[in-house]
């Protein structure tokens, strides 16, 4: 594996944060093997797209530029992957580890019988080869893992881990040229959810409410206007999802995801294993809750123990008065 | 029709997991085993559209698993599939997510299939990738993240989670599906279905049996574990009380801006 090709999530024109923080660690370890860096962007506004990134260490960027491909799921992304790879040569494929990230990533692997790592939190090069450390069992395990038998490694990274460097590199635009193919899947709707502009896997602070927030509205009023006035997103706990109150794309834990925020903000969460392994590696937990003997005061960086439902709102308007003030 | 849902087994989510440090994989011995519980939508979703055909239409179990996990595939039955073929071969041991999917894939085609179920992830590896690699494999569209799914005709049509809303996305059949948590509430089996499940077929499938032109088990394995390493405990952080709203949020805000979070 010489090369690196970085495989960049957008929508509305812009890069998500996740996949530039793949085209970054690409850089890292490009230079690591002596090899150039590729970004492959698919879809619609894809040339926009690759304007964007031109401030980033990046040598070429692959675009196809095809407002249909919207339509057609993953499959005409795998493709374009899958031409720039297979002119580049041995490769080490960088995805996010993000719901799109995965689908791509592993079908690339099937199609060019590539290794694949998940969860990615360093990559390192040793001795020429690409090793991979990650988390595993909740994160009471770290492990280093390499690529063997294979021309092509795919690494899907954790979001918010891997740093972003505004560098810029050469830069370069190339044009794919279309697959022409006709694809299988159809996608007849696509619906945004209000308050939903980030997942919780690649938001940098998230405010997740568990079983002390009594139903759902909480989840669409103070954790969700806490969550806005950072700029994050909102979590929950397996017991807020299994009562219905918030839909399990929210949920963080074992039966849920795993993600690594700046700033983690449990309100009414005990912090029980199941939701602790999906969280312990937040840089900062804050939590919030009646009761001082949850299990999650022996983790959290800072427990506040009081009525949730006072202080939130009220920590809200501090937080976008400090916001304001920094503006 | 005929629906394979795959299942892996994992250890028990409550037990306390390890990793050999000598072999560098998941210590399975001592620890009870039981099915993925991500699996458990993937199996309720078949079992599901299934009953909505009444066309003659079966729900095959199917898992890469070594004969130990045969009790627990029957648990699978106990929720009412109609049988189950377990992958059961110590040439796999050892292999990773490349090689399991490349196996699985073949084992999958050997009996035939219109619809693939999966479930979205597992909790022990936490990767979510087999479903996109096994779809590659199958050669089929993948459907993923599912939280509601329908066959219309010759279509697999599904509302599928994505990170900011859903999407409603249909593929031909033959067609894999990743089923979500949100999808279903899967049944706890009968009385008469455990009964049920005692008499039905489990088929055994060895690798000789797929005709695979590659080699899998932790020799053909696509990765492989260099090290491990225990990372350091959280340590327990402050606890305040507070006395009210105000006093609550401002001791957070100051706590944010002194780990200049905001």
């Amino acid at each position: 594996m010489k090369d690196v090709i970085a495989f960049i999530e957008h929508k509305h024109g812009g890069a998500r944060r996740s996949s530039i923080e793949a085209l970054c660690a690409a850089r890292s370890a490009a230079d690591a093997l002596g090899g150039s860096v590729h970004a492959v962007v698919a879809g619609p506004q894809a040339a926009a797209v690759a304007e964007t990134l031109k401030v980033y260490p990046v040598d070429r960027i692959h675009v196809l530029d095809d407002a249909s491909l919207a339509q057609a799921g993953v499959d005409p992304l795998v493709d374009a992957l899958e031409v720039v790879a297979r002119a580049a040569g041995p490769a080490l494929v960088i995805v996010a580890n993000t719901m799109i990230g995965r689908d791509v990533g592993s079908r690339f692997a099937g199609r060019v019988d590539a290794g694949i790592n998940a969860d990615i939190t360093g990559i390192e090069v040793v001795d020429g080869r690409v090793v991979c450390v990650s988390p595993k069992l909740g994160g009471t395990t770290i492990t280093s893992c390499a690529f063997k038998n294979c021309d092509y490694g795919v690494a899907a990274i954790r979001p918010n881990v891997f740093a972003v460097k505004a560098a810029a590199g050469a830069g370069e635009v190339i044009a794919l040229a279309p697959s022409g193919k006709s694809y299988a899947v159809t996608v007849e709707d696509d619906v945004e959810e209000a308050a939903a502009e980030l997942g919780v896997e690649e938001a940098s602070v998230v405010v997740s409410g568990g079983r002390g927030m009594g139903g759902p509205e909480p989840f669409t009023g103070i954790l969700h206007d806490l969550a806005e006035a950072f700029g994050g997103a909102v979590g929950a706990s397996r017991a807020a999802v299994d009562a219905g109150w918030v839909s399990h794309s929210h949920q963080v834990g074992q039966t849920g995801k795993t993600i690594s925020p700046s700033l983690y903000m449990a309100v009414g969460i005990s912090g029980a294993i199941q939701h602790k392994v999906g969280m312990r590696t937040a840089a900062t937990i804050v939590a919030i809750n009646k009761d001082a003997t949850v299990p999650i005061a022996d983790f959290a960086d800072l427990l506040v123990v009081g009525d949730a439902f006072a202080i939130v709102p009220e920590l809200t308007k501090l937080v976008r008065e400090a916001k304001t003030a920094h503006a | 029709m005929r629906i394979v849902v795959t299942v892996k087994l994992v250890p028990d989510t409550a037990a306390d997991k390890r990793i050999d440090p000598a072999t560098k994989r998941l210590v399975r011995t001592g620890v009870d085993i039981v099915l993925n519980p991500f699996d458990e939508y993937a199996i309720e979703a078949a079992l599901q559209l299934r009953d909505k055909l009444a066309d003659g239409s079966t729900v095959t179990i199917f898992s890469m698993t070594p004969e130990n996990g045969r009790d627990v595939v029957r648990k699978a039955l106990a929720m009412g599939a109609d049988d189950a073929v377990i992958l059961s071969d110590p040439g796999l041991a050892g292999s990773d997510m490349w090689a399991t999917a490349y196996a699985l894939a073949h084992g999958i085609k050997a009996g035939g299939f219109d619809l693939v179920l999966t479930g979205t992830q597992s909790t022990d590896a936490i990767s979510g990738d087999l479903p996109g690699m096994l779809a590659e494999y199958l050669g089929v569209p993948a459907l993923t993240y599912a939280r509601q799914l329908e066959i219309d005709g010759n279509r697999l049509r599904v509302k599928r989670e994505t990170e900011t809303g859903y999407q409603t996305a249909s593929a031909p059949l033959p067609a894999l599906a990743s089923v979500t948590k949100s999808a279903n509430e899967p049944r706890y089996p009968s009385l008469k279905g455990i009964m049920g499940a005692k008499k039905k077929d489990i088929k055994t499938l060895a690798l000789a049996d797929l005709g695979l032109t590659k080699a899998v088990g932790s020799d053909g394995s696509r990765t492989e574990v260099l090290a491990l390493a225990t990372p350091p405990a959280r340590e327990k952080g402050r606890t305040i009380t507070a006395a009210g709203g105000a006093d609550g949020a401002r001791a957070v805000l100051d706590f944010l801006k002194s780990r200049h979070l905001l």
